[in-house]
């Protein structure tokens, strides 16, 4: 239900002469009101940290259909049984009973930037002073030939985490020894985690662990080179010798097209066929909503300001996580994260005067490629010359001792809880 | 045994080390004995807002409930010199935990002295291990 002042105003004399007097609805006096669309790791931890710190001087409306999210994050641990769903499964009833987050689980369906409004999927409207947009990603059906929403049961993504996590599980656990898997990697910039290439060792490891050594994964990326490279194939041949096969496109040659109905992928190389297992992950860009809302540049992601997130379209809207140009940082729910807290700031630094401090910003990803052995690349970072840059960075090292990796499958799992709590509780 | 809890490299160990490393509190109890006892200890009187909104970086893992889950220890409630003096040791780079390390590079002291004043008045929640 939208009831805002522009409703009060427009109303009845009769009604307007009570409520003017019982509330004075002057412009500016008024509670303000801060929208925010998308309940994942950015939105969840921006409404959280706004109703939070402004201590009910903010209304704080969230608007996500699903009232169960699951993480991207950790849902490789999942494909590789060393998660259970439930466990990268969470609810919002927190941010409303702990924070008084007004939940509102429709989909917005567009951003009415003139009149400052949300519209939802029910055609009623909501009223905004700033909006938060954390759409996350969509994905560019088209850009993988002969694949579309249509066969995405079939050829799973899993890169929206929920029922695409389990589809991708169950098909997963039914390949037979002997039979190859093929992954379609994303191309750059794409969301991680889930990392394609923790997938993989997470798959190798599921397989590995069945007994089906004779099974292959066979990934196509159209990318002459991928993060922790050097550690992944390090990893792979240490506990999955023989079962993957990365291949560069100056190998393969390009994707050419695959086929659902019969498991076929046909690169420019080779044609792969009967796969009981294909995995596409394709081009991504902004949440649509973002798009519909002209709020993303040619690159079809949202350019912002690095001190505050503020979208540099309209200065009443913030973008954060995967749909933002965040320069250095990754596309990562630690990110997402990391930025909400800044935009956070920076909208009750609007509405309320409270005090803005220059933006600081983190990020860590660990990958698990086999039980025991986590390896983690991550970064802080700070506004430079109007961009996010890294400001300290590290990453594991190829040959590091045993026990080292095994401090970091206890620091992965560590921060699992620690990040998930601060976004949903 | 996690990375974090080690004893600082390079420093100077004592008796408390075989108790100290029995837990996280412990670790950092010896950390800051043993540096604080190598400077002079005159703490900046922290800014708690500035603090308070750099702990937003901490929060991402360290659960602002003092829970505290696998690897990653509580860090609510200590006292500030202790804080800082855990903090410095990883921007000297003695302790060998890589994603603390890269945070704390990037915090001067007076990040720091807010970081550890409004970490201060932080109290666990009931039933948070410490």
């Amino acid at each position: 239900m939208d009831f805002n002042r522009r409703h009060i105003l427009g109303g009845a004399g009769a009604s307007l002469g009570v409520l003017a007097l019982g509330a004075p609805a002057v412009l500016g006096q008024a509670k303000p009101r801060v929208v925010v669309i998308g309940g994942g790791p950015g939105g969840a931890t921006a409404a959280k940290y706004i109703a939070k710190d402004s201590q009910g001087k903010i209304e704080v409306v969230l608007v996500e259909p699903k009232k169960e999210f699951t993480t991207c994050f950790h849902s490789n641990l999942y494909l590789g049984d060393f998660k259970k769903f439930g466990e990268i499964t969470h609810t919002y009833d927190k941010l409303a009973s702990a924070h008084g987050v007004k939940l509102n689980h429709q989909m917005a369906s567009a951003i009415d930037r003139a009149k400052k409004q949300v519209v939802l999927a029910d055609g009623s409207r909501l009223s905004y002073d700033r909006l938060i947009v954390a759409p996350g990603i969509s994905l560019k059906y088209d850009s993988v030939p002969g694949w579309g929403k249509e066969h995405e049961k079939v050829m799973p993504h899993a890169w929206q985490a929920g029922e695409q996590t389990k589809i991708l599980k169950a098909k997963l656990d039914a390949v037979p020894d002997g039979g190859t898997i093929i992954m379609i990697a994303p191309p750059n910039p794409y969301r991680c985690p889930p990392g394609p290439y923790e997938r993989v060792s997470m798959m190798a490891h599921t397989l590995k662990a069945a007994g089906k050594t004779k099974s292959k994964i066979v990934i196509i990326d159209p990318k002459p080179k991928f993060s922790k490279q050097g550690l992944f194939q390090e990893g792979w041949e240490k506990y999955y010798p023989g079962m993957v096969e990365w291949l560069a496109p100056d190998i393969h040659e390009g994707i050419k097209s695959v086929d659902p109905k019969t498991g076929t992928v046909v690169t420019g190389f080779e044609t792969y066929k009967n796969s009981p297992l294909v995995n596409v992950i394709p081009a991504q860009t902004a949440g649509q909503i973002a798009i519909q809302a002209k709020l993303v540049d040619k690159s079809g992601f949202c350019p912002i300001d690095a001190n505050t997130m503020r979208s540099t379209v309209d200065s009443n809207i913030f973008v954060i996580g995967d749909a933002s140009i965040a320069g250095a940082m990754p596309k990562s729910g630690f990110a997402a994260n990391s930025q909400a807290k800044v935009a956070a700031m920076a909208v009750r630094g609007d509405l309320t005067g409270s005090r803005v401090f220059p933006a600081r910003y983190a990020n860590t990803c660990w990958s698990l490629i086999e039980d025991g052995d986590v390896v983690k690349v991550g970064a802080a970072y700070a506004a430079k010359d109007g961009k996010i840059a890294a400001t300290s960075t590290f990453v594991s090292k190829t040959k590091e001792p045993a026990d080292l990796r095994k401090q970091n499958v206890q620091e992965n799992l560590g921060w699992y809880a620690g990040v998930t709590a601060d976004m949903f509780s | 045994m996690n990375e974090m809890f080690e004893a600082p490299q390079g420093r100077r160990m004592n008796a408390l080390s075989a108790l100290a490393l029995q837990g996280a509190a412990g670790a950092v109890f010896l950390a800051w004995a043993t540096v604080a006892a190598a400077q002079d200890a005159k703490p900046l009187k922290g800014d708690k807002a500035l603090g308070e909104y750099l702990s937003n970086t901490c929060t991402g893992c360290h659960q602002i409930s003092g829970v505290s889950k696998a690897g990653v220890p509580p860090i609510v409630g200590w006292p500030e010199d202790q804080f800082i003096a855990v903090m410095e040791t990883y921007k000297d780079k003695v302790r060998e935990n890589k994603v603390m390390q890269t945070i704390a590079a990037g915090l001067s002291k007076e990040d720091l002295a807010g970081l550890a004043a409004y970490y201060a008045t932080i109290k666990p929640t009931k039933g948070a291990a410490q």
